[in-house]
């Protein structure tokens, strides 16, 4: 008897997902479950904290801008609500708890696949962080009284764009993988830019957030310090009932979209590639190859045209000045070595093996993944700040000097970053499917938050210099940090050059 | 003087391989001529497959002496890749590239001129010539093979390591491989083939090595090992 959409099957996916979960737990060595612990109780403690440490500065900083707060917070909330959406479709759906070719000889549902999804989308920087502004704003606008009251309503709303992102992602997912899918899913993603660029250009994109209905779990928040309980009590209850509708419903979208061929991996995994001439250098070949690797799998392509896009064209909604579009650039870095970066060896698969059997020198086999890495981020932030500078004006020499070697900067910085962790910290993955990830989930979301700490440490100290009086202190912050970053891959190039070192990258990467 | 068909290509002597606590390979010697296939034979762990990794340059040894035409692995490792060619257990394919990109990198590295038609026919000879402009990420198992046999083969290497090359091959398949095999031994390569499939590999080889354990168990004449008295003798060395 079938039992699909059935409280069995609801019962079932979620013990299948603690199986999964048990499963993945089983690889884990005693250090990293010590060291995923203490990361798990960070990050409880930070959320504890953007609860309750704004709350009690609004009294010592007497409330100060906090009127100007509330006029972002509807817009913070919707601007969560995006994040979510946007997250769940570039991943085509969601995550995975166990990636796809491990998980084949198992039943996992779609159930699993859904609440598996939605345990894991939160294993994000972007989605910490925004969450944690959505907290931590908030708190400080209404302050200490009653704080769990005032929480509440946010943690739902957090919860619900969660479960609502990912509802839409499965569908747009759907759409992908069916006839046309692609030209169609192109066809929204172009319509809804569109539709922002025509808001912003006629000057109806700020007045239509001020209408946002988000509005409410600011009020919400405020009754739940204001003791005024019916009110408050109201719209928590219709969060309460929209959190539970949406996860549930997500399982819909979701059903429809994973019993779908996986048609745009299909075709480029059946059509024919044009060959190009012979390269002319040794290096020039394994850079071809590597690109390929890149542009060829659907959720790098897809990835990388997302991060070039999506802060460009935050930037241009929210018109940010040049001194901000220098954090731009560390974002974008960060992004773009979280598709493939932090694992590079895993662009060449099982062909690793081979790979390296061929007679050229490990020294240029490491640097052609630099390349092809500092190529990909440096474009990606090339054009972000190209976008974000069609609405912030002509920039002064200080500006423009400080935006370009942060870009560069922060390229070199992810990119040394990332090789270190490639050579010393390898994973077999196939990135074929749209849902995989270069490193398992909880290993990424701790690659993401040091890489966004250092990149935004970074994006401010070049703030800084962009409202200096010409270019000069750009240039000098510029050169100490290039050189920093230059030492570390060439410290990981010579790790590299150790045989059993190459040979346990290779091994693990190739099985 | 040393007749060319005894030209030793491939020597090893007291070969380790240690991967942490792990000992993969325990002091195995393993010697291969020019112009003679040799079978590397044994149960799953027996060691096979890190010997031809390290006689590929891809794996360094922990201890021993590995030769291969003169040339120690460990000191000169790209010399030692230029004259072998490599099949790897595993895929050993890049997924995202297309046959001919393999070749095509394969050839850039190893500086070789002119060498599109041998690829062409190479291709063909493995029913791969319709496919050599696809991405080997949608290729059937069997497919893999044949190609990763293909670049093995490709540039006429001095020793020619394949590991498992007829592992889900079709009939078609394991004929163009065996027949790869034969003119590699006719050109005077020394060819190493490590496999579970004993009567093909009998086929093929004049000489083979039973490893058990990262240790040989015995150095035979294949014809020790053909038919059922041949299954016999080799049940008995795994045991």
């Amino acid at each position: 008897m079938p039992t699909e959409h059935s409280w069995t099957e609801l019962v079932r996916g979620v013990a299948d997902l603690r199986a999964l979960l048990a499963f993945r737990a089983s690889g884990l060595t005693d250090r990293v479950r010590v060291r995923l612990r203490i990361a798990g109780g960070v990050v409880l403690a930070l959320t504890v904290a953007a609860i309750v440490v704004p709350a009690y500065l609004k009294g010592p900083l007497q409330a100060r801008h906090a009127s100007q707060f509330v006029a972002v917070l509807p817009s913070l909330y919707l601007g969560f609500f995006a994040l979510a959406v946007l997250a769940a479709i570039a991943s085509g759906g969601g995550r995975e708890v166990v990636p796809r070719e491990q998980a084949v000889a198992f039943p996992v549902s779609s159930v699993t696949e859904h609440f598996g999804a939605l345990l894991l989308a939160p294993l994000n920087i972007a989605w910490l962080i925004q969450a944690w502004s959505v907290l931590g704003l908030t708190m400080y606008v209404v302050g200490p009284h009653d704080v769990a009251a005032a929480a509440a309503p946010l943690l739902l709303w957090i919860a619900f764009s969660t479960a609502a992102g990912q509802a839409v992602g499965w569908v747009f997912e759907g759409i992908r993988r069916g006839a046309h899918g692609i030209l169609l899913a192109r066809l929204i993603a172009g319509s809804t830019i569109a539709l922002v660029v025509v808001l912003i250009a006629t000057d109806r994109f700020v007045p239509l957030l001020d209408r946002s209905p988000t509005v409410r779990i600011y009020l919400a928040a405020a009754y739940g310090t204001g003791n005024q309980w019916w009110l408050w009590a109201r719209p928590v209850a219709v969060m309460v009932v929209m959190v539970v509708v949406a996860t549930v419903i997500g399982l819909v979208p979701a059903r429809w979209a994973l019993h779908r061929a996986l048609r745009e991996e299909l075709r480029l995994e059946s059509g024919r590639i044009e060959p190009r001439p012979n390269p002319r250098s040794d290096l020039r070949a394994l850079v071809r190859v590597d690109r390929a690797s890149i542009w060829r799998a659907v959720p790098l392509r897809r990835g990388l045209l997302v991060l070039a896009f999506m802060p460009g064209l935050v930037a241009v909604a929210g018109s940010l000045h040049w001194d901000m579009i220098t954090i731009l650039p560390g974002l974008v870095a960060s992004g773009g070595a979280l598709l493939f970066g932090v694992n590079t060896w895993c662009l060449d698969g099982r062909g690793a093996l081979w790979r390296d059997s061929l007679p050229v020198s490990a020294s240029v086999a490491y640097y052609a993944k630099v390349i092809v890495l500092f190529e990909v981020l440096l474009a990606a932030a090339g054009l972000t700040i190209l976008l974000a500078a069609l609405r912030a004006g002509p920039p002064s020499t200080a500006e423009l000097t400080s935006a370009l070697a942060a870009a560069l900067v922060v390229a070199t910085q992810v990119v040394a970053a990332a090789m270190r962790w490639s050579v010393e910290r390898p994973y077999a993955t196939d990135m074929r499917s749209a849902r995989a990830t270069p490193a398992p989930p909880v290993v990424m979301a701790g690659y993401s938050a040091r890489l966004a700490l250092r990149t935004t440490v970074v994006g401010l100290v070049f703030s800084a210099t962009a409202v200096a009086p010409d270019g000069r202190w750009a240039v000098l912050v510029a050169v100490p940090l290039l050189c920093w970053s230059g030492w570390r891959l060439v410290r990981t190039e010579a790790l590299w050059a150790v045989p059993e070192v190459r040979a346990r990258v290779i091994a693990v990467v190739a099985s | 003087m040393e007749s060319v068909e005894r030209r030793e290509r491939v020597r090893v002597r007291a070969l380790w391989v240690r991967f942490g606590s792990v000992e993969a390979v325990r002091g195995i010697d393993v010697s291969a001529y020019a112009g003679r296939a040799t079978a590397l034979l044994g149960r799953n762990g027996a060691g096979k497959s890190t010997t031809m990794r390290v006689l590929a340059g891809v794996v360094p040894p922990t201890d021993g002496d590995v030769q291969v035409d003169g040339v120690d692995v460990r000191v000169d490792p790209l010399t030692v890749k230029r004259s072998v060619g490599y099949c790897p257990d595993v895929g050993g394919l890049v997924p995202r590239a297309t046959p001919w990109e393999h070749l095509q990198l394969a050839a850039r590295l190893r500086r070789m001129e002119g060498w599109e038609t041998r690829a062409q026919d190479l291709l063909e000879r493995f029913e791969l010539g319709d496919a050599a402009h696809r991405v080997t990420g949608g290729f059937s198992h069997g497919m893999g093979r044949r190609l990763s046999v293909v670049l093995a083969a490709f540039h006429r290497p001095g020793v020619l390591l394949l590991d498992e090359p007829f592992d889900g091959v079709d009939p078609l398949g394991v004929e163009a491989t065996q027949q790869v095999i034969d003119d590699a031994k006719a050109r005077g390569a020394a060819v190493l083939i490590s496999t579970h499939l004993r009567d093909l590999a009998m086929t093929s080889c004049e000489d083979a090595l039973v490893l058990r354990g990262g240790s040989a168990v015995a150095a035979l004449d294949s014809a020790e090992l053909v038919g059922e008295a041949g299954a016999r003798a080799y049940r008995a060395l795994l045991d």
